[in-house]
């Protein structure tokens, strides 16, 4: 989780505490580019990948953190 | 990553050295942390590169700016807008015009030229896809023509990826023009169209997504989300593809690798396990050195210079390369051989010296980490490869480096290494003479003058453009200057080629001669630095005044602008009885009565072409 949100912080360059469930792409950092940025670096990180219908859904900080602890899961 | 240029500039150097780029948001990053700080780019070299691609290209304006930070290079990226590269091609007042590029990427890719027949090929009859190849080919040259139409900048035309799916399977191949067969014809079209031309070069996008792999290159949910055609995540090796061009444009390509020996050109140590005990040759632990060696030798081929820097017993190794069958490289290969017990960093120089390049057109091989560390501290112009413990890795190391691009290759050029080879043995010779006209007079020299023609004006273009010592005017010339000099008929271009006993120089010097009737005017007249001294100018002066007399010419008029770099021109009409008449807008006007005798060196063979 800690992991996640310094990925988030580090692709968007953005303040780690800023960093929280509500921080979504209302703000100027996530934009469409670093969204795709976001996923892929995620995907690398991580050994996963993600479809493209979880890439659309992703709209919050808390969103994607939803959804990475199913998918990790899912992995167990 | 190190930092290749001797760019003194301690802070970036550290920044870009040791920043981790393991993934596009490093590069990103690292891009914005620079940008903010332009004293971190003090001293590093200039150049505008325009991207024109057919989707989103986002991302690759940082990495490509990363990419050459490294190298001490500060681009300046014009990339255009989302879709628009056709009309900022086609309209002359466009941004990418007034922008002034240097370097264009033009990267339309596959699906964007096809539109519905990429997917749906067969839905067109046999007599319309025989066209397709004819059609899309005339629409990209239309934009390469607009383009050339309006700017000198090199143009860097992406080939199109040849699809590796088709509907019809395995009889894909026994169609007439099948959607595989069309884009491999549009492939080799655009290879031939431009064979010739130095402004366009096909860069072979093609083959860079076999490097990566066709089923990685694109990821297909960015593609659908965000229109990115090539996967960010290898973005860098794209642009690293790019640096091969970037490279040669700057002057930053390199001309000379210098090898160490031991567990380098072959394996064990020669001095420990001797010459039968060394591994080199067609067995499974002497093939990687066998190999890599044949490699070097087509760098050879190509013009690249060797050297051998080697902490060994001289005899021992001298040994090997003379004697040993599986030897590839042998000493009439290198131009330079430091066989001692010196270190590694006063040789280096000393290869530089002896080759007369400068240490940053210097690369290094060595598989002994503390040399490769201690010649990159002391020596940081020199690129020293990271060489890779596993031999068997060494040819892959060394094939792919783009350090040694040139965007043109003459005959003179793929002679390169093998002239710098004979060079040596002619210093050998000097060495060892005891007067310099015994020296000069065993040469054995055969000069060959004539007038240009189709097979010597890029030579004589590219001599104009890189001769800086021996010149006396320093006027750079394109091949289609010198071509129309060659068809004026008050214009004399000539040649000079030099042949000796130690080899075949090729061309190395060049006159452009005005007839103004009365006055000719010697409007430039150079020599390659390797052949001054040899008296090959004052044969070519001899030359000049015997065809100006025969044609009643009174006086030769030689011209002398200095330059930073021609001191070594500086006294040569002084010398050989012109007078100074005129000094105006920088340039001199020495003159020369041609009734005068003049003595021509009698050891020196003409041969008249």
């Amino acid at each position: 989780m800690e992991k996640l949100r310094e990925l988030v912080a580090r692709v968007f360059g953005v303040d780690i505490k800023k960093i929280n469930d509500e921080f979504s792409r209302s703000s100027v950092e996530w934009d469409s580019f670093n969204h795709l940025l976001l996923v892929s670096e995620i995907e690398k990180e991580m050994g996963i990948t993600l479809t493209i219908q979880d890439t659309e859904k992703i709209k919050t900080f808390g969103d994607l953190r939803k959804l990475l602890s199913k998918v990790n899961k899912k992995n167990e | 990553m190190q930092l290749q240029l001797g760019v003194d500039n301690k802070v970036s150097k550290n920044i870009i050295t040791f920043t981790k780029l393991n993934s596009i948001s490093d590069y990103i990053r690292l891009y914005n942390q620079i940008e903010k700080q332009p004293e971190l780019k003090v001293g590093f070299k200039k150049i505008k590169i325009a991207i024109l691609a057919s989707f989103t290209a986002k991302g690759m304006e940082q990495v490509l700016s990363v990419k050459c930070f490294q190298l001490g290079i500060d681009p300046k990226i014009h990339v255009s807008d989302y879709n628009q590269y056709s009309q900022e091609i086609l309209d002359k007042n466009s941004q990418l015009y007034s922008f002034n590029p240097e370097v264009i990427l033009l990267f339309i890719d596959s699906r964007t030229i096809f539109g519905d027949a990429y997917f749906l090929p067969y839905s067109l009859s046999v007599d319309v896809r025989k066209n397709v190849s004819s059609k899309k080919t005339s629409e990209i040259f239309a934009l390469v023509e607009q383009i050339k139409n309006n700017t000198s900048a090199k143009i860097i035309l992406h080939n199109l990826e040849v699809p590796i799916y088709s509907p019809l399977g395995i009889v894909e191949n026994k169609q007439e023009h099948g959607i595989i067969e069309i884009v491999q014809d549009i492939n080799s079209a655009l290879r031939n169209s431009y064979k010739s031309n130095g402004q366009v070069f096909i860069f072979d996008y093609d083959a860079f997504c076999s490097k990566i792999g066709k089923q990685n290159i694109i990821d297909y949910k960015m593609y659908y989300l965000g229109d990115i055609k090539v996967h960010l995540q290898y973005i860098p090796d794209l642009c690293d593809e790019y640096l091969a061009y970037i490279k040669p444009l700057l002057s930053l390509s390199k001309k000379c690798i210098v090898l160490d020996l031991d567990n380098t050109l072959w394996g064990g140590v020669v001095g420990e396990d001797g010459f039968d005990g060394i591994k080199l040759g067609p067995t499974p632990d002497g093939r990687s050195f066998w190999e890599f060696q044949k490699y070097l030798l087509s760098l050879f081929q190509r013009g690249i210079i060797l050297a051998i820097n080697s902490k060994n017993n001289s005899d021992d190794a001298l040994k090997v390369i003379r004697e040993h069958p599986y030897m590839v490289l042998r000493e009439k290969h290198f131009a330079s051989m430091q066989i001692n017990w010196n270190d590694k960093i006063s040789n280096m120089k000393l290869i530089a010296k002896d080759i007369n390049i400068g240490l940053d057109s210097l690369v290094f091989f060595d598989d002994d980490k503390l040399n490769r560390e201690m010649v990159q501290d002391a020596l940081p112009q020199v690129h020293v490869v990271k060489l890779p413990d596993d031999s068997s890795l060494y040819l892959k190391t060394l094939a792919s480096l783009t350090d040694f691009n040139t965007f043109q290759l003459t005959d003179e050029d793929k002679r390169k290494g093998q002239m710098y080879a004979e060079q040596r043995k002619r210093d050998e010779s000097l060495a060892s003479a005891t007067d310099i006209n015994q020296y000069l007079r065993n040469l054995q020299m055969e000069v060959t003058i004539k007038k240009a023609d189709s097979f010597t004006i890029p030579r004589i273009s590219q001599l104009t453009q890189k001769t800086n010592q021996f010149n006396m005017t320093t006027r750079r010339y394109l091949e289609e200057n010198i071509l129309k000099f060659s068809k004026d008929n008050s214009f004399i271009v000539l040649s000079v080629t030099v042949v000796d006993k130690f080899g075949d120089n090729g061309i190395v010097g060049c006159a452009i001669i005005e007839n103004k009737g009365v006055k000719w005017r010697v409007d430039t007249f150079l020599f390659s630095c390797r052949v001054i001294g040899r008296y090959i100018e004052n044969l070519l002066l001899s030359y000049i005044i015997n065809a100006a007399k025969k044609q009643n010419a009174k006086i030769l008029v030689g011209e002398f602008i200095e330059s930073k770099k021609n001191a070594p021109a500086r006294n040569f009409y002084k010398e050989n009885g012109f007078k100074l008449v005129e000094k105006k807008d920088q340039i001199e006007y020495w003159e020369y009565d041609i009734s005068k005798f003049y003595s021509s060196p009698d050891f020196i063979k003409l041969i008249e072409g």
